[in-house]
């Protein structure tokens, strides 16, 4: 126990750990409850490292084969440290259809990112969905949660620059 | 808020229908009251606080309050138009908060036009 | 209870969130108590309201008045008149994108007339996070009932009499689903919501939660009593927050009032539930994934048998229904089954919700009947394609759907109908797909994210779409193969027959589908290395060049105006190009069409930069090249077809000499084309030019005539026949004969040869004067009599935006004073003395569609009328007159009066020796088309001469090399396309001076630095 939070304590301060136990005690035993434990976690520390699952399958009892081949699946989950604001440029078919791709290819070429990288300060980190159901507005780009509709490929460098 | 009975479910609908009946669009009258500047400067506001008052209180909900601009006549502020539906619009004039109790409580719900204080009868020629 | 004068319901759905709703709330709240309205007027939030593209929208009431687009600037204004001096705010109203037509309450906007709103009865209407405003419209009334007086029994017989079927995508029987669930032994069972909603383009699910969250819930207590279980879970999407922040209000209230836990409304029922939120993953809309997920695995189906029903979440009897499902069931308890199925079709009952997204004017959510055919939704509530564009086809079930492409658009809209068109229902996200969408791609696309999502459970699934992806992404490449389009069909049923779940099972249908329907661009992908639709990006410098049928080199020559290089500019043109003044005058711009300027505002004026150069740099000097050859060639019809053909042989060596029946040479360009859009001398001067080469033109011969078949087929070695299609239509109407009834291309042909008897009213055609037609020839005849001083009316059979005439010459048609008639159809030509005296029309109103996806004019009975006029042009098409070629020639003629081409050549006619091309072959077509058609002939007859004489093939000369430089502005402003500069004033209607006069050097510089420079490798 003591080893496993020493190489977590590099990464995370004590308070976010603390956190991490708060969660793990709200759904241990609970049945199902490895995917809001994830969930939550992901949001309280922004990311889930090895460490982190390790943590988390040993609190909740289950291997930690499982807890990997969870969080690998879906795609909300992520290991690696994001950026301070996520970029997400949706390329459902609707966007899709009214230039969405076009939208993608400035933000990586200008920003020098590919799908799923952060940009070097860690400001953005860039990702593409699958549909938001914003359809009505295409393309759309979501930075953090605000939605940005009807984007033009000359306007994403203005929107983008509003965020700090 | 406690639990509910299928008794108290039936109120809060009757209630709330109520409150919301005017996004159905079954009125039976619509009621205009005009305001312009000349409108408000000479009291409009204060009709149309004792109209809604009395839409309150009497608890009717086949109402739909309406407000226009100025039309012309501004000497005669506050202007008041009630239509009752299938009825010829009347038009009242110089009307204050008593007039307007007056109109809604015997023309409005018993149909019974008050004389006195009509202007006119019928629709505009223009809009 | 407290009375406000006016409700105003501002949309707070996701869209309108994202367009800015919270802000207009803002200001709303702000304007309302500073003008001391707060007591009188009620701002309620509501739910999606389905017009999303629109938003922020808000309704005021009592009136339902419509506003849209509003932003917070507004409300100052729009309080100011609506609320307090009673005037509608025009400006934000909506309008009717066809008719411009301004439209002020919600029920009457064709987008909401048409829809029967039963799933979305609620919604833009009701608060979401207040339970008393969902009860107020019958809110938990059928859960009432299902409690108190029925059975659980009775519960499954009556949606099995509604006939609901699973609107998740697989339309199985909702009431047969519960039956075998209620069937199933067990104290726990489970009831789900599936709110999972990944399809890309279906949003119904997400706008039921944000706008109507206790219609669902209501669902879910009713199938808990029909199946007995007391615990259930919403499966939500994550990416849907404010779904899952509805959900949960909603949740907490009817638990707070007794609507959900233990004793619901004293009746002793016990339900509880609460949300699972989803992390991202498709596979997971499907039913036995979504429960592995909410087990806390990874989301991956499992094999059925056994079912949910017998062992389902936690191996328990589950039934899993999704939100739309679920919507409807409370009413169809409270309303009864036999009221749903009042609707719909015969074995799809009810009413369907689609996300109308993609290339359609009105986006949104659209709830119609079962049984309502495409082409309504699309045209009548969709409101059509944006930008005049053409409808290619509806994607219909997203990534596991297919397309229905534009023949279908009376297809009546059901689970039977769609699956035999190869698409199915899916959840109901419909994307409308316009002419510039490639089919390849989009399969390319939808097996991407196939590909993607596969969860990698069965092999056939996770192998089986990466190999298709990898053939799709090849042929879009330009690097397919013959025999790819086989392979692909061959997997295609291998991996839907061998995955376990509906993704692997309908991950081919969209390369079925655009295989089934758009086979040929397959095929010229992988053969041609051809998009035409210009998005496969690789096989293409850039989209104006593919378009254009002689890839001429646009950016290059637009770049070097910039530089202001106007002889190179003008070489470039040459290169490709015999007739670079005429097109840039009269060409029909397909290459404007593709322009990716006009994704961002419109496209670069590709044609009138093109005159420009024309206008202004000189024109280098053609030097005439020494016959080399000894083959003699024969051209028949000195249009822009055979002279291309005679220019392109003449620099190949070849002696060529073209017979041509008029007076002088250019075909169409000379003898239908006025002089104010075309000026002889333009014409005269790129003719001048093919002679100069040493082409020899022979005017005033007509083959048949003054000179026979016989002797063109001995006196020459190769023929090339481009007569053009030079004969009107006839009407097919009584009277036709009449005199004072004219063909559009003959009454052309007579001005355009006696221009001076015309002008002098020698010759004359009346004072009142019909033109019959919608093409490019009727507004020529209308505007040339218009010019000759009649008073001239067009009578077209369909709509305005159906002309088939260049829109810019129909404007100018109308700017000068021409009339149009739309939907009339002639019926009698009046005849007084043996003279024109009116022409008897009935009108006709627009039917279903045809299979080019316009509507068809069908006649009003009693509508005839008559105008009273002196002459009537009926100019409604062209046909070849090819009597010239005697039946024992060789030379076959087709029914349609054209030439037959052998198969597998696009010039050669049935006799190895003559070639055909322009309008001869293919009816009535553009001048760039003929050039084109020149150009491949020129082609095939020398390759054929050479291959015959065991030569080896030709080479072209090398070409002076021609540096383009490279000019991009960083950030591109938006900026509409130059205006052209016109003639105006009484001197425009009376006289043949050219309309147009041409861009000045500055508007060409502007015009050319707006390009995009799509050809560049950056």
């Amino acid at each position: 126990m003591k080893a496993e939070n020493d190489e977590l304590i590099k990464e995370f301060s004590s308070e976010k750990i603390d956190q991490l136990d708060e969660i793990i005690a709200k759904f241990k035993g609970k049945p199902g409850g490895l995917i809001p434990v994830l969930e939550e976690a992901q949001v309280a520390l922004e990311y889930l490292p090895v460490s982190i699952q390790k943590k988390i399958a040993k609190g909740l009892n289950l291997p930690l084969s499982r807890v990997y081949g969870v969080v690998t699946f879906y795609s909300f989950f992520t290991m690696t440290p994001r950026g301070r604001h996520t970029v997400r440029v949706c390329l459902g078919t609707a966007c899709y259809v009214r230039g969405g791709k076009a939208l993608a290819e400035i933000i990586e070429k200008n920003y020098g990112v590919k799908e799923g990288e952060t940009t070097p300060d860690r400001k953005f980190t860039y990702e593409s969905v699958r549909c938001l159901g914003a359809c009505g507005l295409g393309p759309v780009i979501v930075v953090d949660n605000d939605v940005h509709g009807r984007v033009k490929p000359g306007k994403v460098k203005d929107i983008l620059n509003a965020y700090n | 808020m406690a639990k509910i009975t299928i008794e108290d479910l039936k109120k809060i609908k009757e209630r709330v229908h109520a409150e919301t009946a005017l996004r159905d669009g079954h009125l039976r009258v619509k009621v205009t009251v005009h305001m312009g500047t000349c409108g408000i400067a000479s009291g409009a506001k204060e009709v149309m606080d004792s109209l809604l008052r009395e839409i309150e209180e009497a608890g009717v909900s086949d109402i739909a309050v309406t407000t226009s601009g100025c039309m012309g006549l501004c000497s005669r502020e506050p202007l008041v138009t009630v239509e009752i539906l299938n009825q010829d619009p009347i038009k009242y004039e110089y009307m204050n908060s008593n007039k307007m109790r007056q109109v809604f409580k015997r023309h409005i719900l018993e149909g019974e036009i008050q004389n006195p204080f009509v202007l006119a009868r019928g629709a505009e020629t223009q809009k | 209870m407290k009375v406000f004068r006016s409700h105003l319901l501002i949309c707070g759905g996701t869209g309108c969130h994202a367009s800015g709703s919270l802000n207009v709330k803002k200001a709303l709240v702000a304007e309302l108590s500073k003008r001391k309205l707060s007591e009188e007027i009620k701002i309620v939030e509501t739910g999606c309201n389905g017009f999303c593209a629109m938003g922020p929208i808000m309704v005021v009431y009592p009136e339902g008045v419509i506003y849209m687009l509003i932003t917070d600037e507004d409300i100052p204004e729009l309080v100011e008149e609506h609320l307090i001096k009673g005037r509608i705010l025009e400006r934000l109203l909506y309008r009717e994108p066809t008719t411009e037509e301004i439209i002020p309450t919600m029920q009457d906007i064709p987008f909401f007339a048409l829809q029967e709103l039963r799933v979305l009865r609620n919604r833009g209407l009701i608060d979401p996070e207040k339970i008393e405003e969902y009860i107020a419209r019958d809110g938990y009334q059928g859960m009432v009932k299902a409690l108190t007086e029925m059975t659980a029994a009775d519960i499954v017989q009556e949606v099995l009499t509604s006939g609901l079927r699973g609107r998740g995508g697989a339309g199985f029987p909702t009431g047969l689903k519960w039956k075998f669930a209620a069937a199933s032994p067990g104290d726990i069972k489970y009831v789900l919501c599936n709110a999972d909603e990944g399809d890309p383009g279906a949003f119904m699910d997400r706008s039921v939660l944000e706008s109507d969250p206790h219609t669902v819930l209501e669902g879910m207590v009713i199938a808990a009593k029909a199946i007995g279980s007391h615990h259930g879970y919403i499966y939500c999407r994550a990416e849907y927050p404010l779904a899952i922040h509805r959900l949960n209000i909603a949740i907490d209230q009817a638990k707070e009032m007794g609507l959900l836990g233990r004793n619901i409304l004293g009746t002793g029922f016990d339900f509880d539930l609460e949300i699972y939120q989803g992390a991202g993953a498709f596979v997971c809309g499907e039913e036995t994934a979504l429960m592995t997920s909410i087990e806390g695995k990874r989301g991956m189906p499992r094999p059925r048998p056994p079912f949910p029903a017998i062992a389902g979440l936690w191996q328990k009897p589950s039934v899993l229904n999704n939100v739309e499902t679920l919507a409807n069931i409370g009413q169809i308890i409270l309303r009864g089954g036999a009221w749903y199925a009042s609707v719909g079709t015969e074995k799809s009952k009810g009413t369907k919700v689609f996300a109308l997204t993609g290339d359609v004017n009105n986006v949104g959510l659209v709830e119609v009947p079962m049984g309502t055919t495409l082409g309504t939704i699309v045209y009548d509530i969709g409101g059509g394609i944006p930008k005049g564009k053409k409808f290619k086809a509806a994607q219909l079930g997203g990534p596991s759907g297919g397309m229905i492409p534009i023949q279908h658009l009376n297809a009546t809209i059901d689970y039977e109908k769609v699956a035999e068109l190869g698409a199915i229902m899916g959840s109901g996200g419909m994307i409308v797909m316009n002419e510039d969408s490639c089919a390849v791609d989009m399969a390319r696309f939808f097996m991407d994210f196939c590909q993607d999502e596969s969860c990698g459970k069965c092999t056939p699934c996770r192998e089986g779409t990466k190999r298709m992806l990898q053939i799709l992404t090849n042929i879009t490449q330009g690097k397919g193969k013959e025999g790819d389009i086989e392979l692909l069909e061959e997997m295609a049923p291998i991996i839907k027959d061998a995955s376990l779940c509906g993704l692997g099972q309908t991950a081919p249908n969209p390369v079925l589908s655009t295989i089934r329907y758009f086979r040929k661009e397959y095929e010229d992908h992988i053969r041609n290395h051809r998009c035409d639709a210009a998005v496969c990006t690789a096989l293409f410098k850039s989209p104006c060049q593919h378009t254009c049928p002689i890839e001429m080199d646009i950016p290059s020559y637009i770049t070097l105006i910039r530089a202001n290089r106007m002889e190179n500019a003008y070489k470039m043109l040459l290169r490709t190009n015999p007739f670079p003044s005429v097109c840039g005058r009269v060409c029909d711009h397909k290459c404007q069409t593709k322009c990716r300027r006009g994704k961002m505002d419109e496209p670069i004026a590709i044609k009138f930069l093109k005159r420009f150069i024309t206008d202004n740099a000189p024109r280098p000097k053609t030097e005439p090249v020494p016959v080399a050859r000894r083959e003699k060639i024969a051209v028949v019809g000195a249009g822009p077809a055979g002279l291309t053909a005679a220019r392109d042989l003449a620099l190949r060596g070849y002696k060529v000499t073209v017979f041509e029946e008029l007076s002088e040479p250019g075909g169409m360009l000379r003898w239908a084309i006025p002089a104010y859009r075309l000026p002889r001398n333009i014409l005269a001067n790129e003719i001048a030019d093919v002679t100069a080469l040493g082409v020899e033109i022979k005017c005033n011969i007509r083959v048949g005539r003054e000179l026979s078949f016989s002797k063109l087929n001995k006196n020459y070695d190769y023929v090339y026949l481009a007569p053009g299609a030079h004969k009107s239509q006839k009407m097919g109407v009584e009277g036709e004969d009449i005199p004072g009834v004219h063909g559009g291309v003959e009454f052309l042909r007579d001005f355009n040869a006696h221009e001076d008897a015309w002008v002098k009213g020698e010759k004359t055609l009346g004072s009142r004067v019909a033109v019959i037609g919608g093409g490019n020839s009727a507004i020529d005849a209308a505007r040339v009599a218009l010019r000759l001083g009649a008073d001239v009316t067009i009578l077209y059979r369909r709509e305005r935006k159906d002309m088939p005439a260049a829109v810019e010459e129909i404007i100018a048609a109308e700017d000068e004073g021409i009339k149009l008639e739309y939907l009339v159809a002639p019926l009698k030509i009046e005849a007084k003395d043996g003279k024109v005296s009116g022409i008897t029309c009935e009108r006709m109103k627009l039917g279903e569609f045809d299979r080019s996806g316009r509507k068809k004019p069908v006649a009003i009975p009693g509508s005839a009328f008559t105008l009273s006029v002196d002459a009537v042009v009926a100019s409604i098409g062209q046909a070849p007159d090819l009597t010239f070629v005697p039946k024992d020639s060789g030379v076959s003629v087709n029914k349609w009066d054209c030439f037959d081409l052998v198969k597998g050549s696009k010039s050669q006619t049935t006799d190895a020796r003559f070639y055909a091309g322009g309008d001869a072959v293919t009816g009535p077509d553009t001048v760039i088309g003929a050039i084109a058609a020149g150009h491949q002939a020129a082609r095939d007859m020398d390759a054929a001469i050479r291959l015959a004489a065991g030569e080896p093939a030709y080479e072209e000369p090398a070409e002076e090399k021609i540096d383009i430089p490279l000019i991009i502005d960083e950030e591109g402003e938006e900026a509409p396309q130059g205006k052209m500069p016109e003639l105006h004033g009484p001197e425009r209607k009376t006289s043949f001076v050219e309309v147009e006069l041409g861009f000045s050097m500055e508007d060409a510089v502007k015009e050319a630095a707006r390009c995009l420079r799509c050809d560049a490798e950056v």
